[in-house]
């Protein structure tokens, strides 16, 4: 199949999905008890306040009318407005998506620089103490409570050592960076102001280690086991008897069959990520995705909660066509299949 | 030669981030003439006639002002932009006369129409701050600085109603900023439109508010000329930042870590009795909480001294009647139930209830003392044959619960929006406030309600303070709530601030205008 016909396929699913996401959603966040009406209005308004709410909002009309005007919405971007904020909920998406997307880059970033090269060192000195360390990293690292990680990190090089800062993702008092893509590290760079840069990257280092200290060891232990299946198969004992050197064997050949289901991996953890990575936000202050989320349910803002669900589900669709496309860079046979 | 060129682009990309990281270190610290205020959580909206909520109000009182206002650390209302008022013997017209010197951020003076407009669109929106002026009739120009406010009925809190932040004076120039006509309320919700000493000048939505001077302040010139409020989530993170001097106050912070931080020399710690109470509603509709003699028996099985200091850790006071202390109306020497497990078992044996029974205690994670009052109150009924379920919801749907009746016990917390008895009394125990409006434990005593009803009726203090206290007395024989706690409240601060002046009817509201730092 050809990455063309991949992703029309792809797109005609997303559809699907989201329809299936919607529904369920609505159908859930409907059923808790709970008036966001009363919620708005505040504790002590009068049941005419709520009930005038209740109708401004649509939260009168009967579940399929609410959800029919849902979905006329949709499918002109229109996500309506947060019952909490009340901005449009595509606007608060905007606002707080590239804040979790940079932090989710650079901590996918960092797991694959240290957690790819780890695995393939531990498959490649098996049962040697590099390997046995590399192994106890790795079930470390997905034992490891977040939180706890956060506030240890924050503690000693913020707070002990006062070498990285403690919260945001710039220091307030640097010169403004004027949004132009909400990704920091870029609108800085736009503007030309390496400081400005430094400063945001400075912010980056406590969060995005915390994030990628669980996906380097995910990521190491895959890439072992693919590695060590890879390694014992014919064409590497074929390639050796060939000559072909070491380095040339384990990253060229090796490597490159090894990570098909690593990218699988990598393409989940982003998934994850896009939702927020709520601990790490809320111990290092970053204003990004999870902390609505959670804010929104908490308020049972309807709206919010649907955007967000809408916006997750179109993100993983992505990520696995994404994922689908790296395969067919990565192994030229499944090109031809489909 | 690819291998080499890529080799050389790694290079320069690494020594670029290496050189940016050089550059800034950790950026530059507080200035001295810059507040840093560290807080738990965002703010819904800041459009005064919308938000009901005091972190909304912390960044939006001060960039407003108010026909009157709270003065000092008193709960006493006395003259802001008006100088002074007139009201009608039958308490239903009300006169101001404003100041004159006025301004709003962007110089338009602050006359008799601007108080107009913003009482107009409050009540025209409709939302939780309009409903402090039930009985607001009219409000009319009388002159460009004097305005006239008529009630359809008396309504003795008024005055004290009118320093709420519902009350701030909005611009009118809001209303070109109206779309679909809201009134103003999209803009309004993320700007400020007032003629306090601050402005709104930036939101990072959850990250900071960037409160700057207001260039037009007619009072004295603040010596803090910046005011950053950081959300900070993590309590911890917000004391660590406290004691690296990134943050010059925290708030809300857990009981246990003001404790510690008493210990750090360059940190002021403080504590005042706040008009904050957490209580137990008992659901005087299903049985066996309709029976009084019932409620008297859990009322004497609370412990409240191991509550104070276990779950408070001291900074709370025992409730003594629903009116808290340092809050006009409040009898020192009104009914107060003891933990008297004696009492208890022989005020159950009167009731007739027959034990054991199971009773369900409802929470949420909304404040973190609520499971602790829970498990304390579970511990001591089940002395009495007593078992108490501890159901946690979702609060939303806490919140349906309790406005539906459909409870036993619920924990609860409430704080008055105006300095007046008003805000206990007559929420608390008039049938007409079932539900979340007030009356949470669904009681009813006709002698109650015609008592309160008459002091809402009335604009004497005195009489209204002698027809509460008989209210309190039949109340507290009817026990429809276990009344626990009147909270402390607590602030931390960095030991070169001053001027902080705590009013407990401006809770997190801190007077940014009148600190300074050394």
């Amino acid at each position: 199949m050809s990455i063309g016909s991949l992703v029309l396929r792809r797109m005609a699913l997303l559809v699907l999905v989201l329809f299936g996401v919607t529904l369920i959603t609505f159908l859930v966040s409907h059923v808790v008890p709970g008036d966001p009406a009363r919620m708005m209005v505040g504790q002590r308004a009068s049941e005419e306040t709520v009930a005038r709410i209740r109708r401004e909002f649509g939260l009168d009309q009967p579940l399929h009318v609410q959800y029919g005007r849902y979905i006329a919405g949709l499918l002109r971007f229109d996500l309506g407005i947060s019952i909490r904020t009340q901005r449009p909920v595509i606007d608060d998406l905007v606002t707080f998506f590239p804040a979790t997307l940079e932090l989710a880059l650079c901590s996918i970033a960092l797991a694959v620089l240290v957690g790819i090269p780890l695995g393939v060192w531990s498959a490649v000195r098996k049962d040697t103490v590099v390997d046995h360390l590399s192994r106890t990293y790795s079930v470390l690292g997905v034992s490891t409570p977040l939180f706890w990680l956060g506030l240890m990190m924050l503690l000693v090089f913020y707070g002990k050592l006062g070498v990285l800062p403690g919260s945001g993702r710039i220091n307030p008092f640097s010169p403004e960076v004027p949004r132009v893509t909400g990704f920091l590290l870029v609108d800085s760079l736009l503007r030309g102001s390496l400081a400005s840069f430094g400063n945001a990257l400075y912010h980056l280092i406590l969060p995005s280690f915390c994030l990628s200290f669980v996906n380097v060891g995910v990521f190491a232990r895959q890439v072992r086991s693919s590695m060590i299946e890879v390694l014992n198969q014919d064409f590497v004992r074929t390639a050796r008897a060939n000559g072909i050197s070491r380095k040339s064997l384990i990253y060229r050949h090796a490597l490159r069959n090894a990570l098909i289901p690593t990218v699988t991996v990598i393409g989940l953890s982003v998934g994850d990520l896009l939702g927020g990575a709520i601990m790490t936000e809320t111990i290092f202050a970053w204003p990004g995705m999870g902390s609505y989320v959670v804010d929104s349910i908490g308020f049972l803002d309807f709206p919010a909660i649907m955007g967000f669900t809408v916006f997750v589900a179109t993100g993983y669709v992505i990520i696995n066509l994404l994922v689908d496309i790296a395969y067919t860079l990565l192994d030229p046979r499944i090109r031809g299949v489909g | 030669m690819q291998a080499k060129r890529r080799g050389i682009v790694f290079q320069i990309v690494l020594g670029l981030i290496v050189l940016a990281l050089l550059l800034p270190g950790c950026g530059p610290k507080v200035p001295k003439d810059t507040l840093v205020v560290g807080i738990a959580d965002d703010i819904d909206v800041l459009d005064p006639a919308v938000t009901s909520t005091n972190s909304s109000w912390a960044v939006s009182y001060w960039c407003y002002e108010r026909l009157v206002d709270y003065k000092g650390a008193t709960t006493e209302v006395g003259p802001a932009l008006a100088k002074s008022w007139t009201v009608s013997p039958d308490g239903l017209v009300w006169e101001f006369t404003l100041r004159e010197n006025s301004k709003f951020d962007d110089a338009k003076p602050v006359n008799a129409e601007a108080v107009k407009y913003t009482f107009d669109r409050l009540m025209a929106i409709g939302k939780g701050p309009a409903e402090a002026y039930p009985t607001l009739e009219t409000v009319e120009v009388v002159e460009p600085y004097k305005i006239k406010f008529t009630l359809n009925a008396p309504f003795p809190p008024f005055l004290y109603a009118l320093a709420n932040n519902g009350a701030s004076i909005v611009n009118p120039a809001v209303q070109s900023k109206e779309k679909d006509g809201d009134l103003g309320q999209g803009w309004l919700s993320e700007h400020t439109a007032g003629s306090g000493p601050y402005k709104l000048e930036q939101w990072v939505k959850d990250s900071q508010h960037k409160l700057v001077l207001n260039p037009n302040y007619a009072g004295t010139a603040p010596s803090i000329k910046t005011v950053l409020i950081k959300i900070v989530k993590d309590p911890s993170a917000r004391r660590l930042q406290l004691e690296k001097g990134d943050i010059d106050v925290a708030a809300e912070l857990p009981l246990d870590m003001y404790r510690q931080l008493e210990k750090n020399s360059n940190i002021v710690v403080k504590s005042w009795p706040s008009l904050s109470v957490t209580y137990t509603y008992m659901n005087c509709q299903k049985a066996p909480l309709d029976n009084v003699k019932f409620r008297q028996a859990l009322s004497y099985a609370a412990d409240y001294a191991g509550i104070i200091s276990g779950v408070f850790l001291g900074n709370a006071t025992q409730m003594r009647g629903p009116v808290p202390q340092g809050m006009w109306g409040y009898a020192s020497d009104v009914k107060q139930y003891t933990y008297n497990l004696e009492k208890a078992r022989q005020l159950l044996a009167e009731s007739g209830v027959a034990t054991p029974l199971t009773l369900k205690y409802l929470y949420a994670d909304r404040d973190p003392n609520w499971e602790p009052v829970g498990l304390a109150l579970q511990a001591k009924f089940k002395e009495l044959g007593i078992t108490v379920e501890l159901e946690k919801l979702a609060y939303a749907t806490m919140r349906e619960n309790l406005d539906k009746g459909e409870f036993q016990l619920a924990a609860g917390n409430w704080t008055p929006d105006f300095a007046d008895p008003y805000m206990f009394m007559n929420y608390w125990f008039e049938p007409q406030n079932w539900g979340l409006a007030g009356n949470r434990s669904w009681y009813e005593n006709e002698q109650v309600t015609d008592l309160v009803r008459e002091a809402a009726r009335i604009s004497d203090q005195a009489q209204r303070t002698t027809l509460y206290r008989q209210a309190q007395d039949l109340i507290m024989e009817d026990a429809p709530y276990i009344f626990l706690v009147q909270k402390n409240y607590n602030l931390a601060w960095r030991k070169n601030v001053e001027g902080f002046v705590f009013n407990p009817m401006l809770l997190d509201m801190y007077n940014f205008h009148q600190m300074a730092k050394k």
